[in-house]
């Protein structure tokens, strides 16, 4: 993976995983019987941003490429349902209206971590296949 | 407060803003670290002095939301170590360190490193700081 992006996207994961725990640990703490399924999901949010920043820095690969995954489907999904029926989430999440909240950072970034960790996956596929010659 | 709403607040959010164009003109002329190393340096003053003052405020009474302002506080503080974290992928620094996946930087990838994450930093900083002041009542 390139090393800049790697760097950078700790940067950014980290940063997202500062906020998102921050809300997180204020809602559950104060208002966690209003709406505990958001809530669940900042913290869970949180979780997921922690890992991944983890990962990239331990160069865990798999765990950053699934913890991306469950990030972006868990974006598509929250911001999917307070589409379809916004009763369902009685208070915002970080993941809600697709990360709108953060800039739409929670909806890029795992496009972007995808992106060079697929990438980077691919360079070290191609450099360790025998070559033809 | 007054002197955190009209001198403290206004430079934090210009370091930032400094934070982001700086940055963002490494990404283009690596040649612009050394600018961006003394805008770093502008924005670890800034941000301690309005640690400072907003402890200050606190200890004194005000009628804001402790947890929250003790949260936005610390957010804006636990921010500036991730300026400069190309440092980390210096080969002297990799030295000390056994992992084999630990990235060792060229100094051209340092800047950018450093950019990114000044660019990034510069944007959760300000937000962070707005955050704070609004808690505060400013």
């Amino acid at each position: 993976m390139n090393p800049v992006a790697r760097i950078v996207l700790i940067v950014v994961y980290s940063i997202l995983g500062l906020a998102a725990a921050g809300r997180a640990t204020v809602q559950i703490l104060e208002k966690f019987s209003e709406a505990p399924v958001a809530y669940t999901v900042s913290a869970l949010s949180a979780v997921v941003y922690i890992v991944i920043a983890v990962a990239l820095w331990r160069g865990w690969e798999t765990v950053a490429l699934v913890g991306s995954s469950v990030e972006l489907v868990g974006v598509l999904v929250v911001g999917t349902l307070g589409v379809v029926d916004s009763s369902l989430w009685p208070d915002e999440t970080v993941w809600t209206g697709f990360g709108s909240g953060y800039g739409w950072v929670p909806l890029l970034l795992p496009l972007v971590a995808l992106y060079f960790l697929l990438k980077g996956r691919q360079r070290r596929a191609a450099l360790s296949s025998p070559s033809d010659s | 407060m007054d002197a955190l709403v009209t001198f403290i607040y206004p430079a934090v959010l210009v370091v930032s803003a400094l934070l982001v164009v700086v940055g963002v003109v490494t990404l283009v002329l690596v040649r612009a670290h050394r600018v961006l190393e003394w805008v770093v340096t502008a924005a670890y003053v800034a941000v301690v002095v309005q640690a400072l003052t907003v402890i200050l405020l606190l200890l004194t009474g005000t009628s804001a939301d402790l947890v929250l302002a003790v949260g936005y506080l610390l957010a804006t503080v636990a921010l500036l170590p991730l300026l400069g974290i190309g440092r980390l992928g210096t080969p002297e620094a990799a030295e000390y360190d056994a992992d084999p996946n630990r990235p060792v930087l060229a100094p051209d990838q340092i800047a950018r490193v450093d950019a990114g994450a000044a660019i990034a930093v510069g944007i959760a900083l300000a937000v962070a700081s707005w955050r704070l002041v609004i808690v505060l009542g400013g």
